[in-house]
């Protein structure tokens, strides 16, 4: 097959091609309350052709392997007319030509894992929730993904490669009266069927809190000060600056790339983020991406200020600045888009108890529970909270929302704490494609303003 | 009858085979300029089977797959007791197939439309960062069950999509418009475009309290993704929704009546059955503000001993496709259009809010009939739009604030994005808002 992909691009009469091609192997096992509503195994497969000529650009992707080469030439074709659209050319920037193969490697690979024992984990984890005081209903939902995907171009790239991952996903309802409360829980998230057993602990907190909710008030509107656990952490610094740093949504925007230039203040000198596909066990580690372009850690904020950005090959020429390997398309019918890989940020220096005290009226956030940013306009949920009354933290509540503005923001956030912690599912959505294969690593941050939307 | 079926009947109880094979081509322009030219050719296939009473599914590119009965009858032995059965033979509606003129679009054609209309809106205003995407998109979809459904229709839709960054924000403006016939200049969102984007050269925030909030039909997800959450078979079965035996009662205005159309010919979005080949039909789901119908696939209908309403699609909240198991969705919504022009409503306002967008909508607790987002959109001053609006929260739960709408317009046009709806401009009398 790689052989005859790369006779394909190869023949190509276009300035650049590349073509993508992959097998997926997926299984799902969910339930919804005690009804076990899937169980399938199954696998696609299809491909994806890209090329450049004369400066323009066209894609396409297709289920029928032997339709690769008529969808190649019929790309060449229309990226020849969207050239002549153009005034300025696209161009990309140089990158080796790499001829290897990446396989996964995992001590507990899922993929010597039994159905069987997937099956049951999954199931003991739904009947622990079930029955449990005041749940109303629950969904657990056991979710892998194995891809081999071989990629070639015309500049004699050709590599195999492999994307192996597993989690489980569930959302705990509690419910008292008119009163309903969701709260999530997420295990695993790389090829590591270690990390999705045994957590029956992690499990009973979750119900806990579930049930808790049920007692909580609901935020008060108004603006406040507030703390991030690294979960809502991880959240704001991936929607609100992660997604300003994929330079593909960047590069059509005039305004933005004004304000984001390298070397831009940004926050604090306390403030330093990363992006990272090398970190071990976070979901969005890996090797190399859809574009052939072997993934680096990319230092985006450091002391405070705009460092880096993540690139394809083509922003990275449009920039001139460096190849960052975060060209990813979840899937075979997808063209890959630049996205973050594991975004993490520095632990500082201080103390949860200090930031705590440090507040007189205000916040303290839980849990990431969805967000949605509109270049520098960010909204997001928290999935429970306390409440912090001089210095001291008080009694729980539910139904968050808080938004901004991501500049002001950034330049808010005063403390940061000592110690990171990982997500376990990757869970982003972009143009169109929702990927599981990205990570975060964040400490607990304090902002000094934001404003809460209370119900 | 696809071979599948044939080769199904005799390994398991009951099949249902989905096929959809779509055929697509994209051109987007970034920043007035082509940025790409994007077409697919793609084909999925979902099947699903009963065999010695449980449930099992299974999913490829092609039905000619080898081996996908013995897949699905795998899946089978783990799977759940099936509680319904798949689709009967059934008269299906007569819906306006592929337009040829539509269907036969090529990029060339695109790439003028996108063109003429960036040309369009540069005579007016030619400062902008424009993003401006043309596609047109051919469908065939093929429902069939061993149980006699027969479903198979062929579609073709082309679509248009206007936006800029607005200058010194994050956020932007977006009109669409979609057609089953070959689209041309969009003129008409063309002018509200640039309407729209000059009202944003200002920014204004209110004061925290309730405003009157208009609702403009971008934004009608707001409040009827919390409504279909509440109609959905499933959650009247768990009775975890709001509505659970309220059918007969007031649950909003009596301005607003919720209708599902998905049979119109000829309209965007029409198609004569579900994805379970269960016939679509225009029904109520909500008449001037009473519940007059839940939304039911097969699995649901059964459970709550009804018969489907023909709400089966494979889609969930934010995402959907083959891979995805069908469950009540709506398919094709109309809001009943009201006599006041929008303008004319914005006119005899004192103090409110026009919102197209809210971000953050699926943080919110939206299966109770709540939402709270980040409101974009623009503020209203003794009945003129005076700007933008800049971190602004709006917070409401429908089933109390959308009592009390007050005015309901005599445009309609779609929401934003994924719900194929067709709602007027909604002028709810009084919604949390957090300002300034």
């Amino acid at each position: 097959m790689k052989e005859k992909l790369a006779g394909i691009v190869g023949g190509l009469s276009a300035d650049y091609a590349d073509l993508r091609y992959e097998e997926n192997r997926k299984t799902r096992i969910s339930f919804k309350g005690d009804q076990l509503v899937e169980v399938a195994t199954y696998e696609t497969s299809g491909g994806h052709v890209r090329a450049f000529n004369a400066g323009g650009k066209a894609v396409a992707s297709f289920s029928d392997p032997s339709r690769a080469g008529s969808m190649a030439e019929a790309v060449a074709a229309s990226a020849a007319i969207a050239g002549g659209r153009r005034q300025k050319p696209l161009r990309l920037a140089e990158a080796p030509v790499i001829t290897d193969t990446f396989p996964i490697r995992s001590e507990s690979d899922l993929r010597s894992v039994s159905f069987q024992e997937k099956l049951d984990l999954t199931t003991h984890y739904n009947r622990m929730i079930l029955g449990e005081k005041e749940i109303a209903t629950v969904e657990t939902n056991y979710d892998e993904f194995v891809s081999r995907r071989v990629f070639v171009n015309s500049e004699g790239t050709l590599v195999e490669y492999e994307i192996v991952l597993a989690n489980i996903l569930g959302f705990i309802v509690s419910k008292r009266g008119d009163v309903m409360q969701r709260v999530r829980f997420a295990f695993g998230g790389d090829a590591d069927f270690a990390r999705i057993r045994g957590r029956d602990e992690d499990l009973k907190q979750r119900i806990v809190f579930a049930q808790q909710l049920l007692d909580a008030e609901p935020a008060k509107a108004g603006l406040f000060p507030v703390i991030l656990d690294p979960s809502e952490s991880g959240l704001f610094i991936h929607e609100a600056f992660g997604h300003l740093s994929e330079a593909d949504g960047l590069q059509n925007n005039p305004a933005f790339r004004e304000k984001l230039q390298i070397g831009a203040p940004l926050g604090k000198p306390i403030l330093n983020v990363y992006d990272d596909p090398s970190l071990p066990e976070h979901p969005g580690t890996y090797v190399i991406d859809d574009e052939g372009v072997l993934g680096v850690r990319t230092e985006l904020i450091t002391e405070g200020i705009l460092s880096g950005r993540l690139h394809s090959r083509e922003t990275a020429a449009e920039f001139g600045e460096p190849l960052s390997g975060n060209m990813r398309a979840v899937g075979e019918t997808y063209t890959p888009v630049v996205r973050m890989s594991n975004i993490g940020m520095d632990p500082g220096t201080d103390t949860f108890d200090d930031m705590v005290a440090s507040i007189d009226h205000g916040y303290y956030l839980v849990g990431a529970k969805g967000g949605q940013t509109s270049g520098d306009q960010f909204t997001f949920g928290a999935q429970w909270g306390y409440t912090i009354e001089n210095g001291k933290l008080g009694s729980m509540v539910r139904d968050i929302n808080m938004s901004g503005e991501l500049f002001s923001t950034l330049q808010r956030i005063s403390m940061v704490g000592d110690q990171t912690e990982g997500s376990e599912r990757g869970g982003c959505g972009k143009a169109g494609q929702m990927n599981r294969l990205s990570g975060k690593d964040t400490p607990p941050i304090k902002i000094d303003q934001v404003t809460i939307g209370g119900v | 009858m696809h071979k599948f079926i044939e080769q199904a009947r005799s390994a398991v109880d009951q099949a249902e085979l989905y096929w959809k094979r779509t055929h697509s081509i994209t051109a987007s322009y970034e920043n007035n300029q082509l940025q790409e030219i994007a077409e697919n050719d793609l084909s999925s296939v979902a099947v699903r089977v009963i065999h010695e009473g449980k449930l099992g599914s299974t999913f490829a590119v092609s039905p000619d797959q080898e081996g996908l009965v013995d897949q699905a009858k795998t899946a089978a032995t783990h799977g759940d007791q099936a509680t319904f059965s798949f689709a009967p033979q059934a008269d299906y509606p007569s819906v306006e197939g592929s337009n040829p003129d539509t269907a036969g679009l090529s990029s060339e054609n695109l790439v003028a439309l996108c063109e003429s209309t960036i040309d369009a809106i540069r005579t007016k205003r030619d400062d902008l960062a424009l993003s401006v995407e043309a596609e047109v998109e051919t469908q065939s979809l093929v429902v069939e069950t061993t149980e006699g459904a027969t479903g198979s229709f062929e579609s073709a839709e082309t679509l248009v999509s206007i936006g800029a960054p607005i200058k010194g924000a994050g956020i932007g403006v977006y009109k669409w418009g979609g057609s089953t016939r070959p689209l041309s200049t969009p003129q008409h969102l063309v002018e509200e475009f640039v309407e729209w984007y000059g009202w944003t050269e200002k920014t204004s925030t209110p004061k925290t309290g309730r405003l009157p909030v208009l609702f403009a039909p971008e934004s009608s997800f707001l409040y009827l993704l919390p409504l279909w959450a509440g109609l959905e078979g499933g959650a009247v079965e768990k009775k975890t929704s709001p509505l659970t035996e309220r059918l007969g009662e007031q649950i909003l205005s009596d301005h607003l009546t919720v209708l599902e159309d998905p049979i119109s010919p000829g309209s965007f979005g029409a198609r004569p059955f579900d994805d379970e080949g269960v016939p679509c039909r225009k029904t109520a789901v909500v008449e001037s503000g009473v519940l007059k119908s839940f939304l039911l696939d097969q699995r649901t209908a059964s459970a709550l001993g009804q018969s489907s309403t023909g709400n089966a699609a494979k889609r969930e909240l934010f995402s959907g496709g083959t891979e995805t198991k069908p469950s009540p969705w709506p398919i094709r919504w109309q809001i009943t259009a009201g006599e006041l022009p929008y303008r004319e409503i914005i006119a005899g306002l004192d103090e409110a809010l026009l919102i197209y967008f809210g971000m953050g909508f699926h943080s919110g607790n939206y299966p109770q009939g709540q939402f709270s987002i980040q409101a974009i959109g623009f503020h209203i001053k003794g009945g003129k739009v005076i700007g933008r609006l800049d971190n602004t929260m709006v917070s409401a739960n429908i089933y109390e604030d959308f009592k009390n709408v007050r005015a309901v317009s005599s445009e309609t046009g779609p929401a934003l994005g994924f719900l194929n709806v067709l709602a007027p401009y909604v002028l709810v009398d009084s919604v949390q808002v957090a300002g300034a």
